[in-house]
């Protein structure tokens, strides 16, 4: 079901939207909440102006972009990602090589051999946009160590949460297990 | 009605027995399909894939760029977001442009039956067959998100998919209803344009699933034809005085096309059919049915001919 944010929800989507530094870009556009039946998720969704009233009055199964995930704080979403990294100027963030990003794609951890730069002042455990060279998001992943730890050799320095190639592999074998079945 | 079956001939059984079809379905490409030879050849070879920019999120200049970069050969094609890819340096669905949204694998006849709806910015769209979301997709980016796009799928794996495509994409003016294109009135709105992509007997996909050749029989194609008359008459419904309505199949049968389109010219007496610029005129005459002439505005697309899956387009206008 498709609704308006409640006040605390809107203050949480707030300090989210500022962290990420989007918060004057989504100021005066569509947020709605979608929250399904059985299970406790609200899911966070971007819309155009006239989809929103398409959204609350006639409750379709999908409306609009969805931009991530409302839990105890707001989880981005891959498309979340892709507009933060379009839109802000300031947000944390990981650049990786090119054969980083293949390796990427496939869900597998950063190494810090594999990052070109980062924004400043990273904590460790901090949620990352990971960008590779031309700074496109290809993932979102959580830090294992702060600032300069990440330039660490030969370790994994971000753990990869969710990446752009997700979709597509869980697809894959979705096909493959009917095939064997 | 029922489908027509025609007498078999020596050409037919030398085809059917050469290239492994149903004889029924040879005997009937060939009162209609100019180059019956030329097509089933056609069809033995991989088709041309296309791909067309999703000018949301890329120019088609970078786009074209960036996969040369990559070894890809591509052409232009007669649209300007869509181009052909001449020798792919791996799998097209597998870049990171394609992950990243920047196009979408789609046949240029399917591009094509979008550029008829002749879409504009804030206008009210509704797509009645939406998924796997070419089609959803493609008018998004003409409408430059704005608007009103609703998409209607019933399958709920289809709608995963269309809902991956929408989201790869970058499209915030879409909503998708688990409705069947017949239940449209009870959406209780009107649309400035309608697209009905009905499902069909696929006959025009057999390049691409060989399959086809065989699985089908005559009353498939009487079963699909039922079900289009019932949701191009939905269709019609929903259109705003004015509006426009375009009906495609991948089907070359004339009972999933001109028949169904004749249908509601006969009804309708005041719904003209516009001209599509690109195809093969639509047929005035199939076995015994003679159509309205106008259906000659409508096009098909033969793979022999225009390089593209088999394809029909129609572009049916409301009066005011």
């Amino acid at each position: 079901m498709y609704r308006l944010l409640t006040r605390q929800e809107l203050t949480t989507m707030k300090r989210a939207f500022n962290k990420w530094g989007v918060f004057d870009f989504f100021k005066d556009k569509s947020i709605l909440i979608k929250e399904t039946k059985n299970c406790n998720i609200r899911e966070v969704y971007f819309l155009s102006n006239e989809i929103e009233k398409i959204a609350l009055l006639e409750q379709p199964s999908y409306a609009g972009l969805m931009i991530g995930q409302l839990k105890k704080q707001f989880a981005l979403s891959i498309e979340g990602a892709d507009l933060v990294s379009k839109i802000s100027k300031q947000f944390p963030y990981v650049i990786v090589n090119e054969a980083a990003e293949k390796s990427i794609l496939y869900g597998k951890n950063v190494y810090s051999r594999s990052i070109i730069s980062t924004s400043k002042m990273i904590d460790e455990n901090e949620i990352v946009i990971i960008l590779n060279p031309k700074r496109e998001t290809i993932a979102i992943g959580k830090t294992r160590f702060a600032d300069t730890g990440l330039l660490q050799d030969d370790k994994v320095v971000v753990t990869t949460m969710i990446d752009a190639g997700l979709y597509l592999r869980n697809e894959g074998k979705i096909k493959n297990k009917k095939q064997t079945e | 009605m029922k489908t027509f079956v025609f007498p078999n001939s020596s050409i037919s059984c030398s085809f059917a027995m050469q290239y492994g079809y149903h004889e029924w379905l040879i005997s009937r490409f060939l009162q209609f399909v100019p180059d019956v030879k030329g097509l089933i050849e056609k069809m033995e070879m991989k088709p041309t894939l296309y791909i067309r920019t999703n000018t949301l999120k890329i120019k088609t200049k970078d786009l074209k760029e960036r996969l040369v970069s990559k070894g890809f050969e591509l052409e232009h094609t007669i649209l300007d977001d869509v181009l052909a890819v001449k020798k792919e340096t791996f799998r097209t669905g597998a870049t990171i442009e394609y992950l990243l949204g920047y196009y979408y694998i789609q046949d240029l006849s399917s591009c094509l039956a979008v550029d008829a709806l002749d879409v504009r910015e804030n206008q009210t769209v509704l797509d009645m067959a939406s998924a796997p979301g070419g089609k959803t997709t493609y008018i998004s980016q003409k409408m430059k998100n704005t608007g009103i796009l609703v998409a209607l799928e019933t399958n709920a794996r289809r709608i995963r998919a269309l809902l991956f495509n929408l989201r790869r994409c970058g499209v915030i003016n879409t909503c998708i209803f688990k409705m069947d294109g017949n239940k449209a009135m009870d959406l209780n709105m009107r649309f400035d344009r309608v697209i009905l992509d009905a499902p069909c007997s696929c006959e025009g996909i057999i390049a691409k699933d060989k399959a086809r050749k065989t699985n089908h029989k005559p009353e498939d194609i009487e079963f699909c034809a039922a079900r289009q008359s019932s949701l191009i008459e939905t269709a019609i419904r929903v259109v705003k005085p004015g509006g426009l309505l375009v009906y495609s199949t991948c089907s070359f049968a004339p009972e999933e096309n001109e028949i169904i389109v004749n249908f509601i010219l006969e009804k309708l007496k005041n719904v003209e059919i516009e001209p599509i610029s690109y195809g093969s005129e639509g047929l005035t005459n199939f076995g015994v049915l003679h159509f309205n002439p106008a259906l000659k505005n409508t096009r098909r697309f033969y793979p022999h001919i225009h390089d593209t899956l088999g394809f029909y387009i129609a572009k049916l206008r409301l009066p005011n």
